[in-house]
Order: C-alpha cells, then structure tokens, then sequence
C-alpha cells in the first residue's frame, strides 16, 4: 500500500511521527516543569486494577480497529503481489494481436491486420516469426527473450481414476525460446524441466490440474479437440503457473507442451500471446519494464505489426496496490464507526475519572493548584495510559488482521482467493501513531473539560445545579457551529456535494435547539422536534427524496458514516429528553412482576437521571449496531434482487461450450446421445461470445474512448422467448417483447445491461451509457447510440441501445447484446457460444446440469443451474458481509467495555445507596439483579436506537428510486438482528457480572459508614 | 397484628406486643480484624429493650454505639454471643432471612438521609414496600400516607436534591415507618440538621413512638436528643457503662436494673 486518500503512506507516516513527537513533548514539558503534578497522575494508573485495565481496553480499541484496517491492506496488496509474481514467474511483458488502437507511421508497411482471429487465438504465425525476426534483430538491451503461446481449454478425462474436468487449458509454449523464461518447474523439486524432453503426446500436468484429476506422472488422459479423441501422457507434475496453463485466478487448471505439440493438436498454427522477460529475474525493477514497453511499441510500429502490448506485469502489481488501498480504504471506512465509539469511550473514562477524584480535585483547587494543573495531572496519566494502550492494540490489530485473513482465506478458497497475512513495518509505525495521537487529542479534550469545576461542589463532592446554562465559551462555540453549518450546507448545495450539505443541515439543526434551549426553549421539545426532524430528514436524504428541492447532490461511502453519526445523535437525545416515557412503560411491564419490580425501579432510574453517561454509551452501541443492521439489511435486500425469478431471465439451466469443441443445439446434441434430459427442454437460447474475455469487445460513445465490454449475439431461440425482463424501453417500442423481436429484425439495435446505466457503479468492467435515466421510475427514454468494436479485426457498428436489462438479472445477462447477425457481421462466427435452456420441470435444474455435462463430457461443457448460481453469487456476497460484520463487531467491544466501565465505577459510587437498600430489605440477589438489569437496559436502548435507525435508513434506500428494482419489497434481516441483539445484550451481562456481584457483597454495615 | 418471623425463618402473625423484650443481647461481641490490627468494638454486651420504649445509645467516637445498632438490626454479624429481635435468634437466619425480617419489620433512619438521588421522595418512600412484595398501587397510596405524616406530600414528586436537608430526613422517616415496622433506627437521625430541624424531627419521632407504640433506638451524641427519649444506654470501649432511665422534664433519671 503506497496511498490513502491520494496521499502517499510516507508523507502519512512523516505526519504522524510529527505529531506524536509534539504529543510527547507535551507530555514531556509538564514532567519538566511541574514534576509533581505528573508524578501525581502517574500514580493515579496504578490505584485501582480492575478500572485501568478496562481503561486501557477502551483506549486500546481505535488502534486496534486503525491497525487491522491498515495491515488488511497490506495483505491484500502482498497476496495479490504475490500471486501475479507466482503466476507470470519471468513473463514480464505480454502482447497479443490487435488491430485497433495500434498506430501507423508515415512511410512506415501498413498495419498488418491479424486476419480471422481463429477463436480468439489473435496472433497469426507470421505475425510471430515477423516479431521475433525484428526482436532478434534489435537487440533490445534490457530483454532477456521472447517466446510464444497459445491455450485451449479441453475437457480431460483421466483413464486411471476416471475423474474428469471440462475446462482444462491445453498450453503450448515454443521450447526453442524458452531460456529466459525457465517457468516449467517441477512440483516435487523445483528443477527446472525442458519442453524439448517431451516425447509424441506428452505433456507436463500443472500442480492444480493434478490435483482435480487425481493424477500423477505415467498416467494418461483423453483429451477431445473438435469431437476428436486425443490421449495424452503425464510425464510430470509441474508448479502451477501461467506457463502450466494457469489461466485466471478462478481456473489455474492446465497442461502444457510444445507450441508445435498443442498447434497440431487444435489444427492450426496461431497463437494467443508474445511473453517477454525482462532483465533482472521475476522482479524487474517498473523502469526497466516501462522503457521495454516503450521500446517494444516503437519496434511494433515500425514494422507494421499489429500486436499491441496488452498487460505487464507492473501493471497487474498497480493493480494489486490499488485493490489493497482500495481495501485498507473500505475497513478504515467501516472501522470508522467504531473509532467514533471508542473516541466517546475515551471521554466518558476520563469524565468518569474526574467524577470519581472529584473532591481530590475540589481540594487541589482550594490549596492553590490552578485549572492548568488539573489539566496536566491528566495528561500524564492519560499519556501513560494511552502509549501503553497502542501498543497493544497495534499487536492485537495485526492479530485481528491476520484473523480475517486466514477466515477469507477459507471462506474465498472455492473462487481460488488465498490471503497469506502481511504487515509493513510502515503501517505498524502509522497505526501506532495515529493511535497514539488520536487518544491524546481525545485525553485533552476530556482533561480541558473536566478540569473545570466548582472548587465548593467539588469538595462536598455535591452535583451541579440542574439547569446550568453554559457560559460564554460554550455560547460561542455554538454560534460557530452554527455559522460553520450554514457554510457547510451553503457549499454543498452551490457543488452538488451531498456530504457538506447533509452535514452543514445536521450541525445547524443541533446548534439551532442548543442556543434555543440556551436562551430559554423547554428542552424537551425542543431536542425532541430536532431530533425527529433529522431523522426524517436523513431518511428522505438517503432515499434521494429531496432531489425536487435541493436538486441531486453526488455522496459516496462516507454518507454511510455520517447518516449514522447524526441519526444516532438524533435518537439518543430523543431517548434521553423523553426517559420518563420509559420509565412508565418499563414500571407498567414490570407491575407485572412485582419481585422484580424493586430491582427494575433502581435499575432505570439511574441511568435515566444520568444523562451523559446513559446517551454516550447507548450511542456507542447504538452507533455499532445502525452500521451492522444497514450492512445486514442492504445485503440482504440486493441478494433478494439477484435470487429472484427475474434474475434468471426466464431460463434455468446455462450451458457454457468449450470453444474447441463448439455445439450448434444442445438439445439436439442430447438426443443424438439418447439423453432422457433432451425432453425435459422446452427452449433453448443462445448467447454468442466476442471472445474468451472481455478485452475481445470494446464499446464506446464518442468513437474515441474505447471501453473493454461484453458484446454478444443473441440467437432468434433467445429473442423470440423474449424472456429475460427489461426495466427500460425505449420510445418506439412498446413492449418487452417487441424490443427483443427488434433485436432479431432491426439489424442495428441492442441492448445493454442494467449496470451500465448505473454511474460509479458495480466495480470491475465497468462502463456507464449516458443518455439512459438511472433513476429506476423511468420507463422511457430516447435511445442513445454506441459504437460496438471486434477488438482484432477492428471492425465496428453503431447501434441504438433500444432496452436495459433488468438490475436483478444483468449479473447473468451483462454486456451489450445485438441479433446474432449483426453480431456476426461485426464480430464474425462467435469463438464460443453460452446457451440457455427452459426446463419443462424446473425444479431439478441442477440434477439437469449435472446430468448434460456427464452426457456431452468429451466436448468439455461446462452446465449450471442458474438458480444454484445466483445462490453461490450470493454465498459469496454473504461470506464478504461476515467478514465485514466480524470486523465492524469489533465497535461493539468498545460499547460492551463502556458498559463494563460504568459498572465497575457505579459500585464505587453507590457504595453508601448498596448499603441503604441492603438495609430496608434488598437480598444480594436484589442488588445484583438491579445491577444486571441496568447494563442491559442501556444495552437493549443502544441495540433497539442501532436497528430502529438502520432499518429506517436501509428501508428509504431500498424503497427509493435509486435502488435498481421499482417497488421493491423491504426485506429485515430477523436472524442477523436477533443474532447481534442476543450476542450485545450477552456480552454486556457478562461484563457486569462481576461488579454486580461485588455490589451484592457490599458489607452493609460498613458501606452505611462509607462517605 | 403484625408479623414476625419465626426461630425456624418463617413470617407469622402475631399480636404486636409480644411477652418479654423486643431486643435482647446476650454477651455480644465483635471485632474487626484489618489483617494488622484487631478491634474489639463490642465486648461482651448485655442488654434487654422492652416494646415501645424510646432509647438513646450514647457514647464517645469509637466507643461501638453505631456497631450495636448495626448488629441489634442485623446489618451486621456478630462473633459471640446472641441477639434475639422478637424472639427470633438473628445469628441463625441466612442473609435474605434477616434480609427480609428488616424489610418487614425495621425501619431505618441515617444521619446522611441515605435517600437515592435517581428516585422522587414518594419512589423512595415506597421501595420498602415494593421489596417486601406490595403491589405497587397499594405501595404508592400507602407512601403517600406517609409522607403525608411528616407532612411531605406535597413534595411527594421532587428528588432529594430538591429538598433541604430537614426534609430529606422526614422522607428517610416515611420510608422508616412506611411498612408500619415493629422497631425504628435511628444512627444520628439529626447530626446532619441545625438545632431548629433536629427539634422539629424529634418531636416528629416522638408523636409517632407515643402514637404508634414502636420501640426506637437511637444512636446519639447529642445530650439534647437523648434527653428527649425515655432511656439511655452509655457505652465506652466496646462496653455499656450505663443504663439510665430519663424520667419526664424535672424529675431524677433512675438506673435501669
């Protein structure tokens, strides 16, 4: 990880040592100057055990939650890194063949177009041999050579265990070029094995093929290449990588042998790519690599090659870094709900503290020591506490870390995902300083706070006036706020920026009642009308239900972040100004049980009378929980959308042909082979393919910018079943129906998939239409215009983009599909086709997919039930939703030691109040009980605020326009819910089990004498 | 009738003047043991409180008058000896027995009010009530009847905090005798009031020992006070050194035998 936020991790770490230095100046400058005072407050660690170690706990969870963030970022990098490294081994530069994009020069040959592109096999043998000619004759000086390539996948069988696999990748490589790429590494020894020692059909097996076919040198496999039976004979096991046949991380399952060898075998002499190694082993320095680039584009032109480099393997490892930013980003992201909790833990231990010393405090003060003492003695004790405590929580991050790693690790192995866990010493060194330096900004907030007391009150350690009107710095503060606020909104309307908007409209609603209530409001009404008023506003917000108002403001995940920050604010001071409401509901249920009511009457009537410690705890909660509900509730909601009915477009089985062995009708190709299944198919569908990938198609709107993009041909079986749903026609067209039938007539019309219209969308390959509303109301529109393009034959067409693919099945449906005549027009005969097939008896479609791969299993097809892959799409979505709750559960620690810290310092507290309700008849078992009950109030107001705010902000997202289904149904995560209320409310009763108990076992007699 | 509670633990009814003293210790003592040092706060103390009587224990700091109240009603545990609350041996009840022989049959007024912050005088004024298992309708009336007795119910909804000082000690006394208890105690009811609050609760104290016949012990270094009950018992170093009855205002105190 090189960058946060556009800014380098160097520049960050300079930054932050900077300020932990001044942090500990500071901390260094009251030890010289007032000595005893910090020796003072250092001695305040050791006083009381139990609280400093639930201190540092508290202190401890934002670096923990900073650090894990950061070294998950690091490990996506390194295991992304590593896996490019292991995979290219010395293929540094790759090229295939393209006509479009490669430029000519005046009085140069013209561009030799690579011709039929032979089933996506882009590069012609005279395109080879004119490359290495000119190559050799360069004599570029940091290239270590060249070789050639070319894969298929084939379906192998192997003849000793019967075990067969349709989609291994058959690699040929040309062994007279192979010096400088010595790749074939035996999976036993490492030695490195030559392809020039393979006899007549022999191959080398790759590691991961080995494995899935159980097989082991001296076997034999059947291989079927256009309906022909090939056998092929290990001769051994070699390390899995590109040069073995690993073709993508999902399918690294290959064979591989001479380039002639696999040639012959597919019948023809292309190839797919041209492997340079650069100089300086399997990491060549970017310098090296980008002049070699640059080097071998001038030579290309210059000789009218139309090869184009396609990929480095610098550009894979920019890759790798941006998906671990992108990462570290997101954790930190979602980690910020829990900092904001354990910054509010930090406070509340500190305000806690104060009260606690209140009257050591009161006498300091009364004996000469001025408020800049109060401040230092915290100082130094908060300074201990908190280097101690980021220590410790960088370990446990790291350790946290490494967790989720190794649980991602396991739950992504099927998609071939492997995380092997990394920290930087770099981010060690961040996250210790950032967490250092945050806790002690918060430790001076809290001291400058505290410090300020009534020296009388103190001493008599009496509460404050109720009522208090704050003085002329808080009055002050506020009316900035407020200004700040109105600049904030002001600045967010005039650029259209959602977060400066939502954020200036919360600020100016808090400080708007502060300073009525200030100059004379009832509070009550007044907190509770702003409360509801931002709650509905942020559910309105959300839902983009105020576009007719404000016009549509642009917010990323950071909206996430603050809807929640404000939402809860909101809420706990509703909870907190109308505590008498529950109170009375609480007292009613609990008349019901008249033994339990002594217990229940104490239990809320202390945290009701105390405010700040009741709302900051039940907002850390409650802050946690809103943040784990939206994920739950969201996810949930969006797998709904791709499990439906509709994702499946009306067809249940999906048959993926191996483009070595294409069939034209699957259903006739079943009955050929007598297959009872052949009459379980009602209709039957195709999807025609460009190419293997998608760098086979390009689209673009100007006819400049070119997108990488799935372009299909749709067969008439497909268009006239005119099944899969469209959420937008355009004018003109009239129905579903007649947009497909369009497709089959009409040659230049297409359609497109429900991501494309959807900007800043779905991650990955993606491009946004323009012209095409998003918001999901609109039914109609005028049909823009694309240009479609054959990324190697260069040929393009423009055609008008007549409906949009429903957002609930685009996942199966994506890319721009055309009639298959035009398609082929453009794209010529398709290098392999997808078909779809409606079942007369749906409901054993995965028995069907299983039962048409072992019918037709020598061509290698690859059968799904489409129902069983919207459901592992969304195991997928769920398994990364776990790790991201696990993660953000981590906030609820903070929430569960806050109660944790409450309790332990309450039984201090209430010491002499114990032994009084000892005495007019409370049993221990009273005490303990009002004790338990009162932890779990706060904790069920926290988990009830949490789940109310999520559900009210994810039910306005999903019910609003910009969610992709019109009039969704609002799905409630019950489960998940009941899950986090049962594992909160547990928690936090295991955490004041013992200070209950030690307020049962109070001695009465003494804690009566206790003052 | 009132209740009481067995020597096996169980609650009966029985009439409130039950034969023999509503008190009796028998050779008490106790020490506390702070790992260094040992303190014998009660050494051997006798003694023997008749129902309806009015009594001041008295004595020097230290001496262990605040001990034997806190053993008497049973907050505390004794090492040797027997103390007998209506007959009933409190040595041999479990915790939530003597917990519940107080809730039911004791009240108890402290010199620092000991009211809870959180709760309204009339919610703190019912608690004992609540915890002895009154439903919580007959609760509030009956503390409202209280409070109405010390002539505080119309402040029956404010907190402590609200209240001065002397007020809060007429809730502690409604919460004192709002379950009708057989005995009041009181550990320096007035030290924390000014002469005209302490006057003004005492007389209170008194209506009520005369009106309700409840037995009262009060501990008390205040002459002034004890000279208001009917006896007072002196203590010094763990012992009671005397036992005086006061006669009425002009007349001599005699010894108790």
């Amino acid at each position: 990880m090189d960058s946060l936020f556009g800014l380098s991790m160097n520049l960050i770490m300079y930054v932050l040592l900077g300020l932990l230095a001044l942090s500990l100046a500071v901390s260094l400058i009251v030890l010289f100057r007032d000595r005893i005072i910090f020796m003072i407050g250092l001695r305040n660690i050791p006083r009381r055990v139990s609280q400093t170690v639930l201190i540092i706990v508290g202190l401890m969870l934002s670096t923990v939650i900073i650090t894990a963030a950061f070294t998950t970022g690091d490990t996506v990098d390194y295991s992304i890194t590593k896996e490019v490294y292991d995979l290219l081994g010395h293929s540094d530069v790759v090229l295939d063949g393209q006509t479009a994009g490669v430029k000519e020069l005046p009085g140069q040959p013209p561009v030799q177009p690579s011709g039929d592109d032979a089933g996506g096999h882009s590069v012609s043998a005279g395109q080879y041999n004119a490359f290495l000619a000119a190559a050799d004759a360069a004599h570029l000086p940091d290239v270590d050579g060249y070789t050639g390539i070319i894969f298929a996948p084939v379906p192998a069988f192997n003849t000793t265990t019967n075990l067969s696999e349709p989609d291994v990748i058959l690699t040929g490589v040309d062994e007279s070029r192979m010096q400088a790429l010595p790749d074939i590494l035996d999976d036993d020894t490492g030695a490195v094995l030559n392809l020039a020692d393979l006899g007549e059909n022999e191959v080398y097996m790759n590691r991961s093929a080995a494995d899935k076919l159980d097989a082991t040198a001296g076997e034999t496999v059947n291989t079927y290449i256009a309906g022909k039976q090939h056998t092929l004979t290990i001769k051994a096991i070699v390390k899995t990588n590109a040069l073995s046949g690993a073709h993508s991380a999902q399918n690294k399952k290959g064979m591989v042998a001479s380039l002639s060898t696999v040639q012959n075998l597919l019948g023809f002499e292309r190839l797919d790519n041209i492997l340079i190694s650069v100089t300086g082993g399997d990491r060549p320095t970017l310098d090296t690599v980008d002049s070699v680039k640059t080097e071998v584009q001038t030579l290309l032109i210059h000789h009218g090659l139309a090869l184009e480099v396609s990929d480095t393997k610098a550009d894979s490892v920019h890759d790798a870094e941006k998906i671990g930013n992108v990462f570290a980003t997101f954790f930190l992201l979602l980690g910020l709900f829990s900092i904001g909790a354990g910054m509010l833990l930090i406070v509340m231990s500190f305000v806690m503290l104060a009260a606690e010393r209140k009257t050591e405090m009161g006498m300091a003060r009364a004996i000469g020591a001025k408020r800049r003492h109060l401040v230092e003695m915290f100082i130094a004790e908060g300074t201990g506490y908190d280097l101690m405590s980021a220590m410790v929580g960088v370990l446990l991050g790291v350790a946290v870390a490494f967790a989720l790693a190794t649980a991602a690790s396991a739950l992504f192995s099927s998609f071939g995902l492997q995380f092997v866990p990394h920290a930087t010493l770099r981010t060690l060194v961040i996250s210790y300083s950032l967490g250092v330096v945050l806790t002690f900004l918060t430790v001076l907030f809290s001291s400058w706070q505290i410090s300020n007391l009534n020296i009388v009150r103190a001493i008599r350690d009496t509460p404050d006036p109720p009522g208090k009107r704050m003085g002329w710095r808080g009055l002050t503060f506020w009316i900035l706020a407020l200004l700040f606020g109105a600049l904030n909104f002001w600045l967010g309307l005039s650029s259209g920026l959602a977060f400066p908007f939502a954020f200036g409209f919360s600020l100016c609603g808090m400080a708007i009642v502060v300073l009525a209530t200030h100059f004379g409001a009832p509070p009550r009404p007044a907190f509770t009308t702003m409360s509801i008023f931002l709650l509905v506003f942020w559910g309105l917000a959300a839902g983009d239900r105020l576009n007719s108002i404000f016009g549509h403001l642009d917010g990323g995940p950071e909206m996430f972040f603050l809807s929640g920050v404000a939402m809860v604010t909101a809420c706990t001071f509703a909870i907190i100004y109308n505590s008498d409401i529950f109170l009375g509901i609480v007292e009613r249920v609990g008349g019901l049980f008249s033994s339990l009511l002594p217990a229940l009457r104490t239990a809320i009537a202390y945290p009701m009378a105390n405010r700040f410690r009741t709302g900051m705890t039940l907002a850390m909660i409650s802050l946690v929980v809103f943040a784990l509900t939206m994920m739950s509730a969201m996810n949930l909601n969006y797998d709904k959308l791709f499990a439906a009915d509709e994702s499946r477009g009306g067809w249940d089985v999906q048959v993926v042909e191996n483009p070595n062995n294409p069939i034209p009708a699957i259903q006739q190709a079943l009955q050929e082979k007598n297959s009872p299944v052949a009459g379980n198919i009602a209709r039957e569908g195709t999807i025609e393919l460009a190419g293997l990938d998608v760098s086979a198609s390009e689209v673009s709107q100007d006819g400049v910018d070119w997108s990488d993009y799935p372009v299909h041909g749709l067969s008439d079986g497909f268009l006239e079943a005119g099944t899969v749903p469209l959420d937008k026609i355009a004018n003109g067209y009239n129905t579903q129906q007649d947009v497909w039938l369009a497709l089959k007539n009409e040659p230049d019309t297409a359609v497109t998939d429900g991501f494309t219209i959807q900007s800043g969308g779905f991650g990955g390959d993606q491009i946004t239409i323009e012209g095409i509303p998003s918001d999901i109301s609109e039914k109609k529109y005028d049909a823009p215009k694309v240009t479609v393009r054959d990324a190697v034959s260069g040929k393009t067409r423009e055609v008008r983009i007549i409906g949009v693919i429903a957002f609930g099945a685009s996942n199966n449906f994506q890319g721009i599909g055309m009639g298959a005549r035009s398609f082929e027009e453009t794209f010529g005969p398709p290098v392999a086709s997808i078909h779809f097939l409606t079942l007369n008896d749906p409901s054993h479609s995965q028995d069907v997919a299983k039962e048409i791969e072992s019918t037709l299993v020598v061509t290698g097809v690859q059968a799904d039930s489409l129902e069983q892959i919207a459901e592992e799409n969304n195991a997928l979505s769920r398994n990364f939703l776990y790790l991201m709750q696990a993660f953000m559960g981590l906030g609820l620690v903070v929430g569960i030691a806050a109660i944790g810290v409450i309790s332990f310092r309450t039984v201090v507290e209430r010491r002499q109040q114990i032994g009084m309700l000892r005495a007019i008849g409370y049993k221990r078992s009273t005490v303990a009980l009002s004790f338990l009950m009162e932890s779990s109030f706060v904790t069920v107001l926290g988990v009830l605020s949490g789940m109310g705010l999520g559900l009210w902000l994810a039910y306005f997202l999903v019910t609003s326009s910009d969610f992709p289904a019109q009039n969704a149904t609002f799905h409630v995560p019950w489960l998940q819910l009941a899950f986090f209320a049962v594992l909160t409310i547990v928690a936090s009763l295991a955490m004041t089990w013992i200070p209950a108990r030690q307020a049962a076992s109070v001695p009465t007699a003494e804690a009566l004498r206790y003052e | 009738m009132s209740a009481v509670i067995t020597p096996e633990g169980h609650m009966q009814n029985t009439p409130a003047n039950t034969r023999g003293p509503i008190i009796e210790a028998i050779d008490v003592v106790k020490t506390y043991d702070t790992g260094k040092v040992k303190v014998n706060a009660l050494r051997g103390v006798n003694l023997s409180i008749e129902p309806g009587e009015m009594v001041a224990i008295m004595g020097p700091s230290g001496c262990g008058k605040t001990t034997l109240l806190n053993c008497l009603s049973g907050l505390d545990v004794i090492d040797a000896g027997a103390i007998h609350v209506e007959g009933v041996d409190l040595s041999k009840l479990s915790d939530d027995k003597r917990t519940e022989h107080r809730a039911k049959r004791m009240g108890f007024v402290f010199q620092f009010y000991n009211l809870l912050p959180v709760l309204s005088a009339v919610e703190n004024v019912e608690l004992p009530l609540l915890v002895s298992g009154v439903k919580s309708k007959e609760a509030r009336r009956k503390s409202l009847e209280a409070l109405q007795v010390v002539h505080l119910d119309h402040w029956a909804t404010h907190k402590p905090a609200e209240l001065s000082g002397g007020q809060r000690q007429r809730v502690t006394i409604a919460r004192a005798l709002v379950n009708d208890p057989a005995i009041v105690w009181g550990d320096e009811p007035t030290g924390d009031l000014d002469s005209q609050n302490a006057g003004e609760i005492m007389d209170l104290l008194q209506q009520l020992n005369r009106e309700k016949g409840q037995t009262f012990v009060l501990v008390t270094h205040d002459h002034g006070i004890a000279a208001r009950t009917q006896r007072i018992i002196r203590m010094q170093d763990g012992q009671i050194i005397a036992d005086e009855r006061v006669e009425p205002a002009g007349t001599a105190s005699a010894q108790v035998p």
